[in-house]
């Protein structure tokens, strides 16, 4: 671990203007992440509804199930549910990059071991649960 | 056009529904699922499964709206968030992957909902302390290094505030992964309870860091239902906006609050999910 005298200490007040903060990083990552989540969402509720034809029990039995190629037609192709799994696969993605950003930040802006290592094994752990278990 | 009236009209039922899911989640630092899986199974009389489906991905919304507001506004605690992370994630892997098989979902439900209902006791004897005093680092924590300060909008000054109890609140954690692995919630109430209760850190700080962490929780989870076909598109829209825009109303109240009301409202939010719990448990759901 290297120590920066000017921003780091190992107690008592630290300088912070001069690196980057976790905190505004995270902040933004989530806030972008959601955003355009949400109006992906919306861009697929409206395009839903243009297409005609949308029904209560549609709603209630269309099922998630991601198949990129298929996926990447229906965006192209302006078709409302492809663009709702679109939005969904970009909200889930959205913690996962915050834990990211913050596993970089800690490594190269803070040179900080312990958290670092910390932010590796929950960003393993959670892409774990999220693609292997089923 | 008949089906498609209905079909908005579901809509706007749904999104209403969630706003105030996210009001509620981002003040008491869960996720919403207290609202939104009964309003969907109850009101608009949807399959569970498929409520808690939808619940699961949107409360990413709510943890990652009111995240975003209270880290920027650094009240959330990002160390303690962090560390405690790793225990979440890593109960909800052996939730998921080991116990799944052998532990009855209906007993756990019981006795999580007991568990609940049990830690009201705890927080009611907080009733009445604006902030924690006498606490010591222990440890872990100057280890850690997991002490901070915030700027509280409603005492109008700078709080500093120490943390104890980390080998405690690391197990609360570990507990509230295998419970969300294994019933599918994102279990911010407990992450609550073990920054209140074990770790004795003031509530908005609390509230906060629960939120910021949920978010990765419920990602993990949202595999499972994701995989199992369990999640409707066109459910989780009207929702994951409706709680959004609740939490970004909620963390305005929030910062306003007193420490001592946030608490009333996450006891509230204990109590209901406690029954809910029970209710679901007892197959009554």
């Amino acid at each position: 671990m290297t120590v920066d005298d000017t921003t780091h200490g190992a107690a008592g007040p630290v300088r912070h203007e001069d690196r980057i903060a976790i905190e505004d990083v995270s902040s933004w990552v989530l806030r972008i992440g959601v955003v355009a989540s949400v109006v992906i969402l919306l861009v697929g509720l409206v395009l839903s509804f243009v297409h005609g034809g949308l029904t209560r029990h549609i709603m209630e039995t269309k099922t998630f199930d991601l198949n990129f190629a298929a996926l990447r037609q229906g965006i192209m192709t302006l078709q409302g549910f492809a663009w709702l799994e679109l939005g969904i696969f970009v909200l889930v993605l959205t913690p996962i990059l915050r834990v990211f950003t913050a596993m970089v930040l800690f490594a190269f802006e803070e040179h900080d071991v312990l958290y670092t290592s910390v932010t590796f094994l929950v960003l393993v752990m959670t892409l774990g649960s999220l693609l292997f278990i089923h | 056009m008949t089906g498609e009236m209905s079909a908005f009209t579901f809509l706007v039922e749904v999104f209403g529904a969630s706003i105030a899911g996210g009001v509620l989640g981002s003040i008491a630092g869960i996720g919403g699922g207290v609202i939104i899986v009964p309003v969907l199974t109850v009101f608009l009389g949807m399959d569970i499964r498929y409520a808690i489906g939808a619940s699961i991905v949107s409360v990413i919304a709510t943890s990652s709206g009111a995240g975003a507001v209270y880290v920027r506004d650094r009240i959330t605690n990002i160390r303690i968030a962090m560390f405690l992370e790793v225990f979440t994630a890593l109960g909800a892997i052996i939730g998921a992957a080991l116990l799944a098989p052998y532990i009855p979902v209906n007993w756990l439900s019981i006795l999580f909902g007991i568990t609940l209902l049990t830690s009201l006791i705890p927080i009611f004897r907080k009733f009445g302390e604006e902030l924690p005093e006498g606490v010591v680092d222990d440890a872990m924590a100057r280890r850690l290094r997991l002490d901070g300060s915030y700027f509280d909008k409603r005492l109008n000054r700078e709080v500093t505030y120490h943390v104890t109890g980390i080998p405690l609140a690391s197990g609360y954690m570990f507990v509230a992964g295998i419970v969300s692995g294994l019933l599918g919630i994102g279990a911010g109430v407990v992450k609550v309870l073990a920054h209140e209760i074990a770790m004795k850190v003031p509530s908005k700080v609390s509230t906060a860091t629960s939120n910021f962490m949920i978010g990765v929780t419920a990602a993990a989870a949202s595999g499972v239902y994701l995989n199992r076909g369990l999640v409707l598109p066109f459910v989780v829209a009207p929702v994951a906006t409706g709680v959004l825009v609740g939490a970004f109303a909620g963390t305005k109240l929030m910062e306003r609050m007193s420490n001592n009301h946030i608490r009333l409202v996450f006891a509230v939010a204990l109590a209901l999910i406690g029954g809910q719990m029970l209710v679901r448990g007892l197959g009554v759901l």
